[in-house]
Order: structure tokens, then C-alpha cells, then sequence
């Protein structure tokens, strides 16, 4: 019997007991058991033989990139573990914006946080560099990573192969930047293999389209609106509607021209909009995106009414109403304003138009129209809207949210004003918002104007982040 | 001036994961005031939720904290968070302490030296032992032979009525209470660890190895008393460095004190380090905290450059209440240690320390063409073989490149250590391990792979991704705890040298 039958020997007499299965020739089994298995143990510990015939993975791809310095990759660590999600992605991208690959023993985590926050992998797929790619290939919960776009596309070293044979990130990229120099050219190369594409590859391609949108895309994109992807279908028919002379511009303006009417001395003085809400959501209008079944809680005509606005080219109501988008929104609408308002705050927004957005914002302040304006004029509008009218419209972060970073000088001071106003008012309870509001996004550079501004400390606590940011954002350049 | 920490190594301090979240709060500059670091001395002013701040010191050289806030944590989130701040790169330098700082830190060496002094008289008192201190003695003895006696019994109860109901976590409460009664705390924690055999398909087989250790360890107590009763405070017994050698009545001394100790006999500080001591530059491996019974114990795990010796500084603390936290991972000790005594003595505690270096620190690493210490040497090797630095060039910024890891050993030369510990000490359960040039192998990389063969890791640790995403396929060194069910992998170092904490 060799060593490891005697010891399952030992172990079964052992479950049953000596006086069940004495050891033969034995007086005291139980003793002489306990002694033969601790010699058996201590063999089997003190013997152990290296494990053989376990081959390491092959390893990684040499690094191409940089690698972020130590500072950095400590402060990363630290918001890994911190509550600040907005300063993470702030460090991603500006990290990934350098083009610098994280330090590997930090890769496992910033791995699994991409795993759960699809948002920030653009970014991770830089960051992760060909180690992190390893890393994917041996852990399928990270095998998204394989698909990410890689640094080498993002600065450009690709090549025109990687339309070929990039990963999808890649290909995204690729075709965006030729996108920005050749919008014809990339629309071709789109269209030529578009019929192969998978659906969420089609649906992310067909968002780059966006840039550089013209008359020449429509033909495309009406055939898109054919597509067996619904968000495929969706985007084509947004864009679309940023088209006026489009064929689906032209189906929406007939239809809006059935249901919204102008009544009396057309658009100067007392004019109406009235309004009589379709009746059906018919196979036509579901092609050209708008959706029949209505959210819980609406009802259908009101949602068919809104998306018909929302849908429409803007362009449109100048030529039905003839007046400027700013006597339309002052207008007033029969019954029917607040879906008819809705629609146009969508299509302002889904459509660009600061023009539009400008006079709706002035008649309700949205964050999402804010965003559309150019960044000067948003800036303006923002400060005017913090001293003058924010008393008067609820929640100030719900719209100051609309203003990205960096908020310059005259947002920045205005917003520490409306702080200390409401530090020392009865408002103080959604104070801690703003301030973190601020924190994420005034200008780093200004850390030093707002620690001097005043020694509250919601203050100093706005001047506090701003400082951690420009930190972090300064030791990323070195 | 001592080289600054990296950051893990100053989370390693925190006495837990809520601390270490609520350090990074306070780790920012625009918290702190009046910040400084000298040779061996850090400190700055915290704003806190009151009016004056609160002031933390760090004395480097140990380290030992120090702040004026009510926590009871310890070391305390300013504490904590002054480090991060320090590791990176964010107190200036200054050449005297602040007039507050001094005042700490010579009260506290005051203190220890008072402290050492008040132990050696302690160890001179326990020397010469008085008659009553003899009768307790003799009294203990006694009721651990008893004690010991009755666990022999159950042991053998076990075997012959068979242990195949024996899968209940309670069955052990009883009789390691009466182990504690009978003085013997050593073997009732043993009892009480029993149920971690429980686990798995393979039970029948690792409890029936855990009641044979026991029963040795009974039969060990039995035998080697009898035929040499050592006095109460151990005196008088030789050193383990002399385990092999036979005491009076053909009865190795280590082994016996190596028995005492499992069975719970303890020996004071003072009388260990009054035994003598080893000094070496110890390198830092790593540590591991385990809670049981609302008890923490800390294992901090020592190597010698020069010796070549494991050693194992254990402390313990009320669960959540601050542990040892003066040995840093990555850092070298300059210390004498002084070992308890035992067949192959692995237990250690520093009985006094000389200066605290990372590998390489002291020397000149710009032009050091001259590669003096076994320091410079072992670290210019671990960055030669990670392919970033070609050895005898200089790295351009020291604090960006660590020194690199300590020299280690192959994987069969690890399990020769091994065996020849457990030789020594058949209840040997955790050794300190360093192994060179490994890689994570296998389906789910959990075997660490050498060109001789691999060591597969714990059962419960799950695939280490952090120390893979550092290898990426490359040999590394990795410094683990080895049981006897697998390596629990401790610390690791990156393609520049820097100490990573698994």
C-alpha cells in the first residue's frame, strides 16, 4: 500500500471509529492511529514537492506608452476609494487625455469599476494599456476591454487599417476623425460595410455621422430609418430632423401643418396657436421615430403631440408661422402648451439651435438648454440668471448643472455669492449641492481667487476641491 | 532623512479599512498648516469641526503617532492622512522640528528609555524568583499536566467511537474552556481555531491531522517533563540555537520550550531579549491580521540580510483597537531581535532598533559605481531583470524607483527551509517565504511558478489579480505566508521597484 492509500486508510478507520475497525495487532488503536496520522501529516507537509506542469500564461505585450506618474497613480488610488465619482472621471479623462497608461497593480481595480460604469471605458480603454489588455484576456468579467479603443488610435498611429481591423472602439475613432477632415469620405466608408456591421457597432457608427451633418447624409440616413436596430432607427430619425429639407423634415412639416394651426393676426399681437392632437400613431410616424406606446402616466395623445414637435425641424415653424422663434415661443398655445413647449425644448436641444434655445430658456430656464448656447453667451446667460432669477425657479444645481466645467470668473463669483446667501437664509439645507456643484466645476485655476473670497466654509470647501483638482490635474502633466 | 513611504505602505498603518477612507480625506493641502519633516520627525495642524486645530506628529524613526484629537483609532486619520500627505511629496523639508514636536518626541524617548529601564529591573526580579512565585509555578504545572491528561483521553474518545459526526462547529467550546481553566491557553486557542478544518470535502482527513498534532503535542508534554522539569520562568533552559543539542535526561531543550510555548507557557519581553540578541537589517516582508474571538492579532514577517533568519513579530489588540503598526512593509529594519526560545525559533521581538532605511537609502545612488551593500546590489538586480533599468545605471529620480525587492529563494529551496522548520517543529503552521523569480500559472493563475515548480496558493485566497496585473506573465519576486494548505501571497514589487501590498 503506498502513503496516500494508507492515509485514506486511516482517515475512513478514523470516521468510523476504532472500536468499529480495530488496527490489527494493535492493544490501543486509537493511539496507535493518532501516531501513525501526525507522522503522516508532518510527512506530508515537510515532503511537499514543488507543483510541476503549470504553465504561466504568455506574457504581456511590451508597453508603449508612459506610464502615469507615482503621484498621480496615488491620487487615483484614493478616489478609487473615495465618494467623488465626478472627480474620477475628471482624473480618467484628463489621464487617458495624456495618453498615459495606468500602473499595473492599480489595473484590477480600475478594471472592475469599468465593468460596472460602461461611461468612463473610452477612457479605461487607453489607460488600461497592453497590460490591462492581458489582464481582459484571462478574466472574461473584463473582456469589454477588448473592444475599447486603444491609445494608438487616439493618437493617431493607426493607420487606415484600423478600419479593417481595429477594435470597435477603434473603428469609432477612426471614423470620427475622418469624419472631421472628410464628411463625404466617411460616410462612404461607412455605407460600404455597413450591411456587415453588428447592430451596436451600426448604432455607434451612426452617431458619428453627427459631426459635419449635411444635405448628403439624407439619402443614407432615410435608408437608415429601415434599419432592424430600434436605436439605430431612432438616432437616424434625429438627425434627420436636423435636416429641414429632408424627405422626413418634409413629412414632419406636412403633419405638424394638420395639427397646429395659427388663429387670428397670425404671429404680432394677439395671435394662437391652435392645436388638435393626432388621433393615431400611424406605421408613418413610427418610421420617422416617434414612439406609439405612451410612458406610464401620459396620455397618448399628449405623447404623440410632443414627439411630433420634438421631431420636426425647427425651420419648420418660421415657414408655417412666419414669425421669428421669438415671437413663436411667446405665442400663446390653446390647451395644449405645455407638450407643445416640451417639444420645442427637445428639438432646441436635440438639434442645436442656440437661437431657439435662447428664447425658450429665457421663458423656462432648463440646464439642457443652457448647454446648447455657445459657451460665452451660456456663461452670460448663467450669471444672470444666478443673481437675478434663481430665487424665483426652484433648485439652482438642477440648473446650473447645464453649464459644463470650467465655470470662468463671472459664474464662479456670482455662484459664491448666491452661497453665502444661502448659507445664512433658510435655503441652507441644499447649500452642500451647490457648493460640490461649484467644487467639480469652476476653473482649478481659480482655487486661490475663491479661498480668498470669503472664510465661510462652504467657501473654503468649494476652494478646498478646486485646489485637489488643480493638483491633480497639474501633477498629470509633469 | 529617512526616504518617503509610498502610498500603500502608509495605508498598511491604518488600523482599518474605514480609516484609511476617512485618512484620504484629510490627505488634501489645503487641510493642513505649519506642516514640516525633518530627519526622523513629521507634523503639521489639521483643521477639524472646532476652533483650533489639531496637531499630529509622526516620529519616523519608529514610527510612533502622536495627535490631539479625541480618537481613540490609532494610529488616527491626521495621522494617517499627514503621511499620505508626506508620500506625496507634500511637506517641506525643515531642519528642526516645531517647538511642540520636540517637546513629543523627547517625552516619548524619555518614556521608552524609562520604560527599558523598567524592564530589565523586571527581568532582574523574575531571575532570581521568590518561594511564593515557586509554588504558583509548581501549582500550574500541575493542573496543565491535568488538563493536558484529559485532552489526551478525549482525543483518544474521538478516534474510537469515529469521528464521523464530528462536522459541528461547538463540539470543542467545552473542553477549550477547560484547557483555560487548566492554564493552558495555548492549546484551548488551538481548540477553538479547530472549526477552519471543517471546511471542504477533504474534512475528515485535515481533522483527524489537527487531532494528531494535538495528541503529539500532548505525548510531547507527558514525555519531555518528566524527564526534565524546567523551572517556572524557563531559566536555565538553553537557547534554540542549541535545539539539536540534548539536555539532561537525553531530552532536546528546544523542543521542550518549543512545547511550553504552544501549550501557552508565555515569557516576559525582557526575559526574551535578556536571553540575547540578533542583530541584522531586517527587511520588512509584509503582514497579515487575523481576527478571532474579538481579538486581532497582527503577524509582521522579518527576514535577515545578512543572517538569512525568519522572524515573526506578533502583537495583539482588541478587535478594531490599534495594533502594532511601527514595522513598515517594504522598509528595511536596522534591529536586534531577540527570539523566543524554541526548536526552530521563528517568534522574535525587536529589542531595540538603530535606524529605519528602504533598501538602498543610504546609499548614493547617483555614480554609485562602486555597488557597496548587498542593498544596492539586490536592488539593482530586481530592476535589471524587470527590463527598466540596466544595473549599474543610475535611476534619474530616486523617489520615483524603488530600490527593488530583497534577494529571495527558489521554490524547492523555500520547501527545504520549510521542511527543515517543521524538522525542528512538528506544529509549525506559518513561515515567512520570499520567492524570486515566480510567475501566477495555472487555469486561474494561482499557483505561483518558478523554472523548479510551483507553490499553489491558500484555498481561500481567489485568483490574485493584483500581483498577475504586476507580473504580466513576468517573473517577480513575491514575499507569502506559506501554511500548510498554501501560500498567502504578502507583497510584491513592481517593474520599478516599488513595494506593492497584495
Amino acid at each position: 500500500m503506498n502513503a496516500a492509500a494508507q492515509w485514506e486508510d486511516l482517515v475512513s478507520t478514523a470516521l468510523v471509529g476504532t472500536d468499529r475497525r480495530p488496527i490489527a495487532g494493535q492493544a490501543a488503536s486509537e493511539v496507535e492511529l493518532l501516531e501513525r496520522a501526525a507522522v503522516h501529516t508532518l510527512r506530508t507537509r515537510a515532503g511537499r514537492r514543488p507543483v510541476a506542469g503549470t504553465e504561466p500564461p504568455a506574457p504581456a505585450a511590451p508597453e508603449e506608452q508612459p506610464v502615469v506618474p507615482p503621484a498621480a497613480a496615488d491620487r487615483f488610488a484614493g478616489l478609487l476609494e473615495g465618494k467623488r465619482p465626478k472627480l474620477l472621471d475628471e482624473w480618467l479623462a484628463a489621464a487617458s487625455g495624456h495618453g498615459y497608461r495606468l500602473s499595473p497593480h492599480l489595473l484590477p481595480q480600475l478594471l472592475d469599476h469599468a465593468a460596472r460604469d460602461r461611461s468612463i471605458r473610452p477612457h479605461v480603454g487607453v489607460l488600461a494599456g497592453n497590460r490591462g489588455r492581458w489582464l481582459a484576456g484571462l478574466n472574461p468579467s473584463w473582456g469589454f476591454l477588448l473592444e475599447e479603443v486603444t491609445a494608438a488610435a487616439v493618437t493617431g498611429f493607426g493607420g487606415d487599417e484600423v478600419w479593417e481591423l481595429g477594435t470597435s472602439g477603434d473603428r469609432r475613432a477612426y471614423l470620427a476623425a475622418r469624419r472631421a477632415t472628410d464628411p463625404a469620405g466617411a460616410r462612404e466608408l461607412l455605407a460600404a460595410t455597413w450591411e456587415k456591421e453588428t447592430p451596436a457597432d451600426r448604432e455607434t457608427f451612426v452617431k458619428v455621422l453627427a459631426d459635419g451633418l449635411s444635405d448628403d447624409d439624407e439619402p443614407f440616413l432615410e435608408a437608415a430609418l429601415d434599419d432592424r436596430r430600434r436605436e439605430v432607427r431612432n438616432e437616424a430619425a434625429y438627425l434627420l430632423s436636423r435636416l429641414p429639407d429632408s424627405r422626413l423634415g418634409q413629412r414632419m412639416a406636412e403633419r405638424v401643418a394638420r395639427h397646429l394651426t395659427v388663429k387670428g393676426g397670425r404671429i404680432l399681437g394677439n395671435g394662437k396657436i391652435l392645436v388638435t392632437p393626432p388621433e393615431t400613431c400611424d406605421a408613418a410616424m413610427e418610421r420617422d421615430g416617434i414612439r406609439a406606446k405612451a410612458p406610464r402616466g401620459t396620455g397618448e395623445k399628449s405623447w404623440w403631440l410632443q414627439q411630433l414637435v420634438a421631431r420636426t425641424p425647427l425651420a419648420v415653424w418660421t415657414r408655417l408661422f412666419g414669425g421669428s422663434p421669438r415671437d413663436i415661443v411667446r405665442m400663446k398655445v390653446v390647451d395644449w402648451r405645455r407638450e407643445v413647449a416640451a417639444g420645442w425644448v427637445r428639438a432646441a436641444v436635440v438639434q442645436g439651435d442656440p437661437v431657439w434655445a435662447r428664447e425658450l430658456f429665457l421663458d423656462d430656464p432648463l440646464a439642457d438648454l443652457l448647454a446648447v448656447l455657445p459657451p460665452a453667451e451660456r456663461e452670460t446667460m448663467a450669471v444672470d440668471f444666478v443673481r437675478h432669477h434663481a430665487d424665483r425657479h426652484g433648485r439652482l444645481v438642477d440648473r446650473l448643472v447645464g453649464v459644463p466645467a470650467p465655470w470662468g470668473p463671472d459664474l464662479t463669483l456670482a455662484v459664491l455669492e448666491k452661497i453665502i446667501k444661502l448659507s445664512s437664509g433658510t435655503q441652507s439645507w441644499y447649500v452642500g449641492e451647490v457648493t460640490r456643484l461649484a467644487g467639480e466645476r469652476v476653473d482649478p485655476g481659480l482655487h486661490e481667487t475663491v479661498r480668498r473670497f470669503s472664510p465661510e466654509p462652504p467657501i473654503q470647501e468649494v476652494a478646498a476641491l478646486l485646489r485637489f483638482r488643480d493638483d491633480m490635474l497639474k501633477e498629470l502633466q509633469q | 532623512m529617512i526616504e518617503r513611504w509610498n502610498r500603500d505602505q502608509v495605508l498598511a498603518l491604518a488600523p482599518d479599512a474605514p480609516s484609511q477612507k476617512a485618512a484620504h480625506g484629510v490627505s488634501s493641502p489645503a487641510k493642513w498648516s505649519g506642516t514640516g519633516v525633518s530627519a526622523d520627525a513629521l507634523w503639521g495642524e489639521c483643521k477639524g469641526s472646532g476652533s483650533k486645530p489639531y496637531r499630529a506628529c509622526v516620529d519616523l524613526s519608529e514610527p510612533a503617532y502622536k495627535c490631539t484629537c479625541p480618537s481613540r483609532k490609532f494610529p488616527c486619520k491626521h495621522a494617517l492622512g499627514l503621511l499620505l500627505l508626506w508620500s506625496a511629496d507634500g511637506v517641506p523639508a525643515a531642519d528642526e522640528p516645531a517647538d511642540w514636536v520636540g517637546e513629543w518626541l523627547e517625552g516619548r524617548r524619555g518614556r521608552a528609555a524609562k520604560a527599558a529601564e523598567a524592564g530589565a529591573a523586571r527581568a532582574a526580579r523574575a531571575a532570581d524568583a521568590g518561594p511564593a512565585d515557586g509554588r504558583r509555578a509548581e501549582q500550574r504545572e500541575q493542573r496543565v499536566t491535568a488538563g493536558l491528561a484529559d485532552l489526551e483521553r478525549w482525543l483518544a474518545d474521538q478516534i474510537r467511537e469515529g469521528i464521523a459526526g464530528s462536522r459541528r462547529h461547538d463540539q470543542w467550546d467545552a473542553l477549550a474552556k477547560r484547557l483555560v481553566d487548566a492554564q493552558a491557553p495555548g492549546v484551548a486557542g488551538s481548540l477553538s481555531r479547530l472549526g477552519a478544518a471543517l471546511d471542504g470535502d477533504d474534512w475528515p482527513a485535515r481533522l483527524l491531522g489537527e487531532y494528531a498534532l494535538l495528541h503529539l503535542l500532548c505525548v510531547a508534554h507527558r514525555r519531555l517533563s518528566a524527564s526534565s522539569v524546567p523551572s517556572a520562568d524557563g531559566a536555565g533552559l538553553q537557547d534554540g540555537a542549541e535545539a539539536g543539542a540534548n539536555a539532561g535526561g537525553g531530552v532536546p531543550a528546544g523542543l521542550l520550550q518549543r512545547v511550553r510555548e504552544r501549550i501557552g507557557f508565555s515569557m516576559a519581553k525582557e526575559e526574551v531579549i535578556a536571553r540575547g540578541t540578533v542583530r541584522d537589517r531586517w527587511d520588512v516582508l509584509g503582514r497579515r491580521d487575523e481576527e478571532h474571538d474579538r481579538l486581532t492579532a497582527r503577524r509582521v514577517w522579518l527576514r535577515g540580510r545578512e543572517t538569512g533568519r525568519a522572524a515573526l513579530v506578533l502583537s495583539f489588540a482588541p478587535a478594531g483597537q490599534a495594533l502594532d503598526a511601527s514595522l513598515v512593509t517594504g522598509t528595511v529594519v536596522d534591529a536586534d531581535l531577540a527570539f523566543y526560545p524554541g526548536s526552530a525559533p521563528l517568534r522574535a521581538v525587536v529589542a531595540a532598533r538603530h535606524e529605519t532605511t528602504r533598501p538602498g537609502a543610504d546609499a548614493d545612488p547617483v555614480g554609485s559605481d562602486a555597488v557597496g551593500s548587498d542593498a544596492v546590489r539586490s536592488g539593482a538586480a530586481g530592476r535589471a531583470a524587470a527590463g527598466t533599468v540596466t544595473a549599474g545605471q543610475a535611476p534619474a529620480r530616486r523617489e520615483d524607483v524603488g530600490a527593488g525587492p530583497p534577494r529571495g529563494t527558489t521554490v524547492p529551496q523555500a520547501l527545504d527551509e520549510i521542511a527543515e522548520a517543521l524538522a525542528g517543529d512538528p506544529w509549525l503552521d506559518r513561515w515567512p517565504v520570499l520567492l524570486e523569480g515566480v510567475v501566477p500559472a495555472g487555469s486561474d493563475l494561482r499557483v505561483l511558478t518558478g523554472p523548479s515548480g510551483g507553490l499553489a496558493l491558500h484555498p481561500s485566497e481567489g485568483t490574485p489579480w493584483r500581483l498577475a496585473a504586476v507580473s504580466g506573465g513576468h517573473p517577480v519576486t513575491v514575499a507569502a505566508e506559506w501554511t500548510p494548505r498554501g501560500l498567502r501571497p504578502l507583497t510584491t514589487w513592481d517593474e520599478e521597484g516599488r513595494v506593492i501590498v497584495l
